[in-house]
């Protein structure tokens, strides 16, 4: 029910909004004014008692420019369980024998999604792994290449480009089969590929132990004043010469702030996971630490006298 | 020895290894070889040639099949050419008709130390950072790979600096002249 122009009546008349038929009536002439018009309500209702398997949707995913026909193509899925219907398998079978070009493409892209989820990564970082691997991958160059290796350092220097930083080695526990050095060189690969594509326009910042901070210390559970005053000791850290991996120093300064506070206490053994530092390693840093404790932990956190009880490497 | 390069603070690289080849001109039977001198090893299964070392200058030579051979080892460029004169020797002691054709030195390593420590994040996001590959998870160092002459500087936090892939002396004397003044930039 409305108000609108009636072009017989010449004036505004009340005009009433026919669902069904989809038109819009002159209620005084009977004109339809508009007609076909799109419903814009739910695409489907639910009911209380419907049982909640059957998904309502009906389209697809959103188009995904990277691929060459932006992802158009329908896929006959692999019947689940036994092969009933021989039928199906066999149009299965059809189908991906046809000539796809982008079939590489989305079993890479599948790939890095699942590895993302395992990570826990925003989509951000997921689509712009997918990117650097379709830029990697237009240079023919990379055929023999190991793939999963490839594949993880997309995702690591996509981490990197987003400024949240991911440890190789937490890559690598999501990476199936890639050793350190594998997607280390891999990354190097990638980095020199785009630097030649683009001519040198890789932005990559070097890793500092505070992007991990806030990562490491909520696995540990550790409480808000302990996680601010572990990132401003990395901070002040920085300024000695300490000459250790940022991640083993984030997880010596870590060992160091848990060791200060109250509350219970990690082990080395569970720093060493959280971290992905080795035990023997987070015991060197400390030592290299010790010597400049007073001046890296702030004076809000904990006493002097706490610092000297602080076990002796 | 050429005159020493008048560097301002008077630090000069000194060459840890050289590696050169040279082509004795002749078809070689590795096995014979093998068999018939006692400082060398040859398994085909590993790799297609016989591995011989000499004590004096301590050297090592991979010497294959076609009558090529790579020296490596020395520390100055006229002792690895004296070396591998002695493994030419031992080759036409053995009965080949063995020549010295084509000597070459292919790669130069040299080290030196700047007597300070370095900051090597501030280094890699500067200007030369087009350069420079710094990634403290996967290696200690920074490696620059410097375009004129070109030569790739393993520069670490300690002021040790590593300079390899040069063909010629003069080669990375200019290299550490030009990053001197850099490094000294970046002192700690």
């Amino acid at each position: 029910m409305g108000d609108a122009f009636c072009s017989d009546c010449k004036r505004q008349t009340e005009v009433v909004f026919d669902h069904s038929a989809g038109d819009t009536v002159c209620s005084e002439c009977g004109l339809v004014l508009e007609s076909h018009s799109i419903d814009e309500t739910s695409e489907w209702r639910t009911f209380a008692n419907e049982s909640g398997d059957n998904d309502p949707v009906r389209v697809g995913g959103p188009t995904n420019p990277l691929l060459a026909d932006g992802g158009l193509s329908t896929v006959i899925a692999k019947p689940n369980g036994g092969s009933g219907e021989f039928l199906s398998s066999s149009l299965g079978r059809w189908q991906n024998r046809g000539s796809n070009p982008d079939r590489g493409l989305i079993l890479a892209f599948k790939t890095i999604a699942t590895m993302s989820d395992r990570l826990g990564l925003v989509a951000t970082i997921k689509d712009r792994a997918n990117e650097i691997y379709k830029r990697v991958e237009d240079q023919k160059s990379s055929r023999g290449r190991n793939q999963d290796a490839l594949l993880a350092a997309c995702l690591y220097i996509a981490c990197r480009q987003e400024d949240k930083p991911r440890t190789v080695k937490e890559i690598c526990s999501v990476a199936n089969g890639a050793t350190k050095k594998e997607i280390g060189r891999a990354k190097e690969y990638i980095v020199k590929q785009l630097g030649l594509e683009t001519g040198q326009s890789v932005e990559m910042g070097t890793i500092h132990a505070g992007d991990f901070m806030r990562r490491f210390c909520s696995n540990l559970g550790m409480n808000n004043q302990a996680v601010k005053a572990a990132q401003e000791a990395v901070q002040k850290s920085e300024e000695f010469d300490i000459r250790r991996s940022p991640i083993s120093i984030a997880a010596a300064v870590i060992y160091i702030i848990t060791q200060l506070s109250e509350e219970k206490k990690p082990s080395l053994k569970d720093i060493s996971g959280a971290t992905g530092v080795a035990e023997g390693t987070i015991r060197n840093s400390y030592k290299d630490l010790h010597p400049h404790v007073l001046k890296i932990i702030p004076s809000w956190f904990a006493k002097e006298e706490d610092l000297k009880n602080l076990c002796s490497p | 020895m050429a005159a020493r390069r008048n560097n301002p603070s008077g630090i000069v690289p000194t060459t840890q290894n050289i590696v050169s080849t040279v082509d004795l001109d002749c078809v070689l039977d590795l096995n014979h070889i093998a068999l018939h001198s006692r400082n060398s090893e040859y398994f085909p299964k590993r790799f297609s040639a016989v591995i011989m070392r000499i004590k004096d200058p301590k050297t090592t030579a991979l010497i294959f099949a076609s009558g090529k051979m790579v020296c490596t080892g020395a520390k100055t460029e006229a002792q690895s050419k004296l070396a591998a004169r002695k493994f030419a020797r031992i080759i036409q002691k053995l009965g080949f008709p063995a020549k010295f054709r084509d000597f070459r030195i292919q790669n130069i390593v040299a080290s030196c130390d700047v007597q300070f420590t370095i900051r090597l994040e501030k280094f890699a996001c500067t200007s030369h950072g087009a350069f420079s590959t710094y990634e403290p998870e996967l290696f200690p160092g920074l490696i620059y790979r410097m375009k004129q002459p070109k030569l790739v500087l393993l520069i670490f936090v300690s002021g040790n600096v590593v300079i390899a892939g040069a063909k010629k002396r003069d080669d990375f004397y200019t290299a550490f002249d030009n990053i001197y003044p850099v490094l000294a930039e970046f002192k700690k």
